[in-house]
């Protein structure tokens, strides 16, 4: 007989509408809850303000990439075209002041690099890819992608009580609520 | 998200700035533009003045307008677009729209010909051709082409007596052409042989009657866009039944004003502006314009929303987040100017073909070339920085000194574009400047001009209600969330 050792993940409560999610949602943030999410089947208007979120920090990031390309698109061009082998074309000079002949190709960089920050970072910070989610344990979060609203409380938060964060999501309206376990 | 805001929250007939508070800043800007005109019309009739002046109105003039064209430009956009989230800002951009039919007075000096020939060249070569001259006390004058030679030395002490005498002399080769039994146009003998065939080849689209019946097409047409969408919007605010009616006629109407405001923005620039150089070609300026139009009143529209703010209107119906696109749309037309003059520039400057490369190397000689350097990083990389962050763009101590600045570095841009003229059409290439201070004039002719603006502008808003207090999206502008 094998034995494997569960881990809490958290409780997860359905909630009937849109609308139901946002108040409950509401609600947990009130309480001081830091790990927890919602989820619906499609993007519900002012759910990061319910959710008390805090703004991404990956404009920083890309502002950061974005920048980066600008200077590698202005160096691959300068350090090529000027310095080490100067391009004299329509006998046009070559100097400092032909940059505007780069700016296609710096512009280019710049949209390069911040897209891939963009992608990168926001994988990163989302922790995907990842190959399975504790809440697919559950038999009835497969429903968020068709009708289904729910909140999932983490156990790591440190909130979280068994009985308290229960009663919790009952008063703010979540129904089914489920013990999430995760295998380790 | 702060209270919802609702009906109940609203005054039922809507909000309308105290005369009091409008009073003082009309009764100034109607005295500055009083002396400013008195001093203009000074400065346009002594001959020492006159020719530089023309460029300081010119660009005053395409300055002002350019507000008012964006104002227009936003109004037709936000119907045509069918948006929700600018309900309560629309009148303000109507009211700024509307000012655009009363700048026809101030392009009033540009009908005059001896402006007109210290501006355009090509009219001034038309007027010879048509045997056509302006005397010393700026009368038009006709003379057949027996007296021709006559009246040229009659007009000795026109300016341009050498150019005219040069084609008459070559438009009665012309004539003989003729004789011999084929008609030839007047244009044709003068311009073809006289290396100005590009004007030849061209006049069909640049001649005297042509260009006056577009000037007026222009503010008619335009005027009368801007004029229904207004009148439709106002007519909301008293109508005790407001139904959604007026809402779709507006937005049906929208589509036709769409591209008669992308021809009249064009065009404006093209008459205007470009004309100073017969000789120029691109095909970018219409767009160039209009990219500086709908940054400038984009500027303007904000300045204006925070100071009836802080004058206590719009409160309940504008939050942080009109700001907040706003600012969005600013930056966008930022980058907008950026994308379409750079691309002007590059295409002139890798073909490097002689005709188009005029305009650069004018604008990139000794002194202009400051100007035009300095557009690249404080009228675009500065600017685009600057807007990155939201709460710069939310934040009113932040995002008005931007506005300012936009609109300083986009007189700048202007002033780049149109001045630079002055100095090689009337030193006939000879020098870079004139040799009086026409600076002087220059900011003469902005403080008239803008007075002129400021009072229509508060005109108009003094004689509306602050926002479309009955259009059946008002709360869903009041409570945006972005």
């Amino acid at each position: 007989m094998s034995t494997s050792v569960k881990r809490v993940y958290g409780y997860l409560a359905e909630f009937e509408s849109a609308s139901a999610l946002y108040k409950g949602a509401e609600k947990v943030r009130d309480a001081g809850f830091k790990k927890w999410d919602c989820y619906s089947s499609y993007p519900i208007h002012g759910m990061d303000d319910a959710m008390g979120m805090r703004r991404s920090i990956l404009p920083y990031f890309v502002f950061f990439g974005g920048s980066t390309g600008l200077l590698t698109g202005f160096s691959l061009a300068y350090i090529t075209q000027v310095v080490i082998y100067p391009t004299v074309v329509q006998a046009k000079p070559a100097n400092i002041f032909t940059t505007s002949a780069f700016f296609p190709i710096m512009f280019e960089l710049t949209i390069l690099f911040s897209g891939f920050t963009v992608l990168f970072c926001l994988l990163g910070l989302m922790g995907l890819p990842r190959l399975n989610h504790p809440l697919f344990a559950s038999r009835q979060f497969h429903r968020t992608t068709d009708d289904g609203f729910f909140i999932a409380v983490e156990a790591r938060d440190p909130n979280f009580s068994p009985e308290d964060t229960k009663a919790l999501l009952e008063e703010a309206g979540g129904t089914n609520i489920e013990l999430v376990e995760e295998e380790d | 998200m702060a209270h919802h805001v609702t009906s109940k929250d609203l005054p039922l007939h809507g909000e309308k700035v105290k005369s009091s508070d409008l009073a003082l800043p009309k009764l100034i800007s109607l005295i500055v533009f009083a002396i400013g005109a008195v001093i203009s019309i000074i400065l346009f009739s002594l001959d020492s003045t006159s020719d530089g002046y023309s460029y300081s109105w010119l660009f005053a003039f395409m300055f002002f307008i350019s507000i008012t064209l964006g104002g227009c430009f936003w109004v037709t956009l936000h119907n045509v677009t069918n948006s929700g989230w600018g309900v309560s800002v629309r009148r303000l951009m109507e009211n700024l729209g509307f000012v655009f039919p009363f700048m026809a007075v101030i392009a009033i000096p540009l009908m005059v010909p001896s402006v007109q020939n210290d501006l355009y060249e090509w009219m001034q070569h038309h007027r010879d051709v048509n045997h056509e001259y302006v005397d010393e006390n700026g009368e038009v004058h006709y003379s057949d082409r027996e007296n021709a030679k006559a009246a040229a030395k009659e007009a000795a002490g026109v300016e341009y007596h050498k150019d005219y005498l040069q084609i008459q002399t070559l438009d009665e080769a012309g004539v003989a052409k003729a004789d011999h039994g084929a008609y030839s146009s007047p244009y044709k003998g003068a311009f073809k042989s006289d290396h100005k065939s590009l004007l030849y080849y061209k006049a069909w689209y640049m001649n005297l009657p042509f260009w006056l019946a577009r000037v007026i097409g222009f503010f008619v047409l335009l005027g009368l866009g801007i004029w229904i969408q207004r009148k439709l919007s106002t007519d909301q605010d008293t109508d005790p039944k407001p139904t959604c009616e007026r809402l779709i006629k507006t937005r049906q109407l929208s589509c036709l004003i769409m591209p008669i405001f992308a021809v009249v923005a064009t065009f404006i620039a093209l008459d205007f502006m470009m004309a100073l150089d017969y000789k120029w070609f691109s095909t970018m300026y219409g767009v160039y314009f209009f990219a500086g139009c709908a940054i400038n009143s984009m500027a303007v529209l904000i300045l204006t929303l925070t100071w009836l703010r802080s004058k206590g209107y719009l409160k309940i119906v504008t939050s942080k987040e009109h700001y907040h696109i706003m600012g969005k749309l600013l930056h966008a037309f930022v980058i907008f100017w950026a994308y379409v003059s750079f691309s002007q520039f590059m295409l002139i400057w890798y073909a490097n073909i002689t005709e188009e490369t005029t305009y650069f190397i004018l604008r990139n000689t000794d002194e202009w070339w400051y100007g035009s350097i300095s557009l690249t990083f404080l009228h675009f990389a500065l600017p685009f920085a600057l807007l990155l962050p939201h709460y710069v763009k939310k934040t009113v101590i932040f995002i008005v000194p931007i506005c300012v600045y936009m609109l300083i570095m986009h007189a700048v841009d202007l002033y780049i574009a149109v001045i630079p003229e002055r100095g090689v059409s009337l030193t006939h290439g000879k020098e870079l400047f004139v040799s009086h201070p026409a600076y002087l004039g220059d900011i003469v002719a902005f403080i008239t001009v803008g007075a002129f603006f400021v009072y229509v502008f508060l005109r108009n808003i003094g004689n509306t209600n602050t926002y479309p207090n009955r259009d059946p999206r008002l709360l869903e502008s009041a409570n945006l969330h972005n």
